[in-house]
């Protein structure tokens, strides 16, 4: 028995030696990144429910010689699945559920459960201040398109970021352009951390001190019947008219019609705790873990960081400005800062809109109110999602 | 035109061109108005119905009673189900025959005190018929 080779054998099998070849340097940045994440998410709390999970898959898909995600398996046109469950790592196998988009649906559902609908179905012009800030999606398109770096379907999956929902815009990446879901997940989640650090700028920049203090008052009382009917009709409406978007929004509206129905409780209980804690756990973990150094660190993601973050802006930008239409149409009954929570991050961008609204008047709650558009923009941005598969997924 | 347009976004290899992201922007975003503004108008429709359905039966208290009776005439017609057929269930310790529908004995006493209080009347002076739960 030879101890030196054994020992050598040891090393050359280790992680550390493994770190000097071709990638090493790239999975050392995104060991950094990871650790970052993980300090963002544990120290300052930012968005913790996913980050640290996504911080973490970043963590162990980036240790040279683990196994536990293999990203080339993922961008062939044919995925042997079989053979995934044979051979593949831990986070090969949990992909799985990101990969054939069941995950996004299932935090829908849980989304969905844990949803009122009432301040909306209260005030429905909520709904235009839902679809105003989808502006933002398609400002990023125009954007997107004009770096002359995207094809169709990569322009697209980028600016559903500025949708500012996680689940939409990793439904949409993994069909159009699967190579981007790392950088893009990571944004979209990221910004949406970020929310209450990148709205209020704007928010103050773009409305009048008089504007932000209107007091808006209660609306009428939503009757259990309506939140019932709600849920059922937006399905087949909006189902009927962009059938790409059904399981998303099916899924929501599922979710909140075990909510509303009143006959499934444990369901409804079941959907937005256990369920929506597994899948969470699920989805954080395996899209980290495509954040593999040699495919994440490139000229492409750095884009995707800074048209992410336009498309947040553009997309607060386009919300206010129709909530300052609504403020002139409605005499000073609605106030315009709901119109920034249009952004689909529920419930982070109404409660944005509550704070800002309370630094002027206190006493002035506009959580209520802003939860409205709030819950119209998830709406908003699964159909934006609707129309781009339709158009580039075929 | 549009099969120029369709044909360069479908070409998944070429990058997008700004004209062709600046046509799909609109007709996207018009899209998502469409459909937002359909759902606005179907909500407040369906909202003015329930309120007027409400409204109405606070104005006319009598059709409500009319609905009520023709409901009693269907359910006479309507054939018997296995739930049907289970006796009403009957107070405990009432001498009188006091249906309960949907409603615990607990509530039905709670309502009858104070019922029996509000009247200022002896409770065994009164005789309740039946106590049925209204749904929302």
């Amino acid at each position: 028995m030879n101890i030196g080779e054994i020992l050598k054998n040891l090393w050359n099998d280790s992680g550390f030696h493994l770190f000097g070849g071709d990638s090493g340097w790239q999975s050392i940045v995104m060991i950094i990144v990871a650790l970052f994440f993980l300090y963002l998410g544990i120290k300052k709390k930012f968005e913790p429910l996913l980050l640290v999970g996504i911080a973490f898959g970043m963590l162990l898909t980036n240790l040279p010689g683990s196994g536990m995600f293999h990203s080339e398996w993922w961008t062939v046109e044919n995925i042997d699945y079989v053979d995934i469950l044979r051979h593949g790592g831990l986070l090969d196998i949990l992909y799985i559920g990101v990969k054939t988009g069941v995950y996004p649906c299932l935090i829908f559902m849980g989304v969905g459960a844990m949803t009122d609908f009432g301040p909306m179905l209260s005030r429905p012009s909520s709904l235009i201040l839902g679809a105003a800030a989808q502006g933002g999606i398609y400002l990023v398109l125009i954007l997107a398109a004009a770096t002359g770096m995207f094809t169709g379907g990569e322009a697209a999956s980028i600016s559903i970021i500025a949708g500012a929902d996680g689940p939409t815009a990793i439904f949409l990446t993994k069909t159009l352009a699967p190579q981007l879901l790392a950088p893009i997940a990571v944004a979209a989640y990221s910004y949406m951390a970020l929310i209450p650090l990148l709205q209020p700028p704007f928010m103050k920049l773009l409305t009048t001190k008089k504007e932000r203090m209107a007091v808006m008052t209660t609306t009428r009382k939503v009757s259990k019947k309506e939140k019932i009917i709600f849920p059922i009709l937006v399905t087949i409406i909006v189902s009927l008219l962009l059938p790409s978007v059904a399981p998303l929004l099916g899924s929501l509206m599922f979710g909140n019609l075990l909510k509303e129905c009143g006959v499934t409780e444990r369901l409804s209980d079941t959907a937005q705790n256990a369920l929506m804690n597994i899948v969470t756990l699920f989805l954080g973990i395996s899209v980290g873990a495509t954040a593999v150094g040699s495919v994440f660190l490139t000229t492409k993601t750095l884009l995707i960081i800074v048209l992410g973050l336009a498309g947040f802006v553009l997309a607060t930008i386009c919300g206010l400005l129709i909530g300052k239409l609504l403020y002139v149409i409605s005499k000073g009954k609605i106030n315009p800062l709901i119109g920034s929570a249009g952004v689909s991050a529920v419930p982070m961008a109404a409660r944005v809109s509550n704070t800002v609204g309370l630094q002027y008047n206190k006493g002035n709650y506009l959580l209520m109110h802003a939860m409205g558009p709030n819950v119209a923009g998830v709406i908003g941005s699964a159909v934006a999602a609707g129309f781009l598969l339709a158009v580039f997924g075929a | 035109m549009s099969g120029y347009i369709l044909g360069a976004i479908l070409d998944k290899e070429s990058p997008l061109n700004v004209v062709d992201a600046l046509l799909l922007a609109l007709i996207g975003i018009a899209i998502v108005f469409l459909v937002l503004i359909a759902l606005m108008l179907i909500v407040s429709l369906v909202g003015k119905i329930f309120d007027g359905s409400a409204k109405l039966q606070e104005e006319h208290p009598e059709w409500g009673e009319k609905i009520s009776s023709f409901k009693a005439k269907l359910m006479f017609w309507k054939k018997p189900q296995p739930s049907d057929e289970q006796p009403p269930q009957l107070a405990k310790g009432t001498c009188g025959e006091l249906t309960l529908i949907n409603c615990e004995e607990r509530d039905a006493a709670m309502i009858m005190a104070i019922v029996a209080d509000s009247l200022n009347t002896p409770l065994n002076e009164l005789r309740f018929k039946s106590i049925k739960r209204v749904e929302d």
